[in-house]
């Protein structure tokens, strides 16, 4: 399987403040990616390291086979992106953006673009000053999709959307990802990565902890536990011998017991917290 | 890079016929009143003449402001060089940082086209948009001539107003600059820029030990009293004014080209 993303060893600083450090990982063709982090874990400064927006420090960067310095405007061409904060020239029309992004494209996307309005419902006579977040990300998903790229690089790209819209717009990335398009999507919202994602990365502090199948992920020989013993509600992940964990839990007066799989959530929490929930 | 510039014409077109006009509008009324004033300014043509420095100041020691040519170049002078070196610095000081200001910029710079075709294209658009200022404003100026039954001084007001828009040219450089470098608006840095030349012009003229020192400054090869007395500019002030534009048009693209994008 081809990498549509090759990340190598990327790190970028801001001045003395941290931004990413020595991140790597690959994104494959015609999969959907999941980027996964809390706020401030760098998961912006790579992707606008990868799309020309910041100059990063060391590392490398490649998109569909070219260098993301020397083949940055080749490399824009293929790449549909929306930002998190979906933000156009208030004072223009959505139709004149749509039109705007396709002419500096030199693409003719206006059959694509209807299509796409419709299914989103886009009101193209209303001036972008006059738009909800809500509306003004369905632009930016008609601004992304249009002319039909190789690779979606989605940022919070659901915020704002109300549960209807959400479908909807994952209906079409996998519309399109069906059609050999590759998707990244960089988000908060766990659930959307387990029922979409093929594979997904964690970001903690600047540093990529973790890549993996969802699938593998969540498959783990940890379990969630919930436990109330003594009049105390204790909640966390074991990774040891179940017996071990039957013995220990002998000695008290255990009134609740709940073994489980982990959900993705759980994981995040536990590749985040540093496992030091994990006994 | 059409599609750009298109874009930001489309964009700025309301703001460049207010300016325009605005400052066109001014010029045209100043030369308006000429009639009605032409009694009194007879009469305090030799006396603005005589008052030294002030008078070199404002050039009426060159020029009789009691001719329809003087009272053009003083009066007329002082208004478009003001207003059009304002109009400069404003259009010019947004045209990068409004991208990072507006939050815009994320969907600008992930359409295919890089930085430097970005400058190129805006850059295109500042100097389409002052030479448009500049027409507008010969076009009402022209016309204050011929309503005053006046013939139009085709090369003295072609000169002056080809160095008017060197000058603009020059300061929307600079400003241009300073909208590269930053990723908030700098609007009102780039207004003092422009009130700070032409202080600094004026100053020369009245300092004397400031006057060898004029050439540095842009309004000294724009000064509507020496071209309508046919004086040439200062001498390397016009050479200057070029270095300064290329200089600073260089390290525009240096400075947007390396800086990292705000969000």
């Amino acid at each position: 399987m081809e990498n549509v993303i090759s990340i190598r060893n990327l790190t970028k600083t801001y001045g003395k403040k941290r931004g990413v450090s020595d991140v790597s990982f690959e994104v494959h063709e015609g999969e959907i990616f999941g980027f996964i982090g809390p706020n401030g874990a760098g998961k912006s400064t790579t992707i606008r390291s990868m799309l020309g927006f910041l100059n990063f420090n060391s590392g490398s960067i490649n998109i569909l086979g070219m260098d993301s310095v020397k083949d940055h405007e080749r490399i824009l061409r293929d790449v549909g992106y929306m930002p998190s904060e979906a933000l156009f020239y208030p004072t223009m029309k959505v139709s004149e953006v749509i039109k705007y992004a396709a002419d500096v494209r030199k693409v003719d996307c206006r059959e694509e673009a209807a299509k796409l309005c419709e299914r989103l419902q886009v009101d193209t006579s209303k001036k972008i000053k006059e738009l909800s977040l809500g509306n003004r990300k369905k632009v930016s998903i008609v601004c992304a999709m249009q002319h039909r790229p190789k690779l979606f690089v989605f940022d919070e790209p659901t915020s704002g959307l109300d549960p209807l819209m959400q479908n909807t717009f994952f209906e079409l990335i996998k519309e399109y990802v069906e059609q050999g398009t590759t998707c990244m999507l960089s988000t908060h919202v766990l659930p959307e990565v387990r029922r979409y994602c093929d594979r997904a990365a964690i970001m903690r502090e600047g540093h990529l902890i973790k890549t993996d199948t969802v699938e593998n992920l969540i498959a783990t020989s940890a379990k969630n536990v919930k436990v109330t013993a003594d009049g105390e509600t204790k909640e966390y992940m074991y990774n040891g011998d179940i017996n071990d964990l039957i013995r220990e839990l002998g000695g008290q007066h255990v009134e609740n017991l709940t073994i489980e799989e982990p959900s993705l959530e759980d994981m995040f929490m536990h590749f985040y917290e540093g496992q030091e929930e994990t006994k | 890079m059409r599609a750009i510039i298109g874009q930001e014409f489309r964009l700025n077109l309301k703001s460049l016929l207010i300016w325009a006009l605005t400052v066109g509008g001014l010029g045209f009324i100043c030369i308006m009143m000429y009639t009605s004033m032409e009694g009194d300014v007879m009469e305090m043509a030799d006396s603005f003449s005589q008052m030294g420095a002030f008078s070199d100041a404002f050039g009426m020691s060159t020029l009789s402001i009691a001719t329809i040519g003087g009272f053009f170049a003083t009066e007329v002078g002082t208004v478009h060089g003001l207003g059009s070196v304002m109009f400069a610095a404003f259009f010019a000081s947004s045209m990068l940082s409004k991208e990072e200001d507006g939050h815009t910029g994320e969907f600008l710079f992930s359409l295919p086209v890089s930085r430097g075709k970005v400058i190129t294209a805006k850059g295109i658009t500042i100097l389409v948009n002052l030479i448009l200022f500049t027409v507008i404003c010969a076009v009402l100026y022209a016309l204050g001539f011929v309503c005053l039954g006046e013939e139009v001084p085709i090369s003295e007001l072609t000169r002056f107003l080809g160095s008017m828009l060197l000058m603009n040219v020059e300061v929307a450089a600079i400003a241009y600059l300073i909208s590269a470098t930053s990723s908030k608006n700098r609007m009102g840095l780039a207004l003092g820029m422009s009130l700070v030349v032409y202080v600094y012009d004026i100053m020369g003229r009245v300092i004397p030990d400031m006057k060898d020192y004029l050439f540095i400054g842009p309004f000294s090869y724009a000064n509507a009293s020496e071209i309508f007395a046919g004086m040439d500019a200062p001498k390397y002030s016009i050479p200057v004014a070029i270095v300064v534009i290329v200089a600073v048009t260089v390290a525009t693209y240096i400075a947007y080209i390396k800086k990292d994008l705000a969000s």
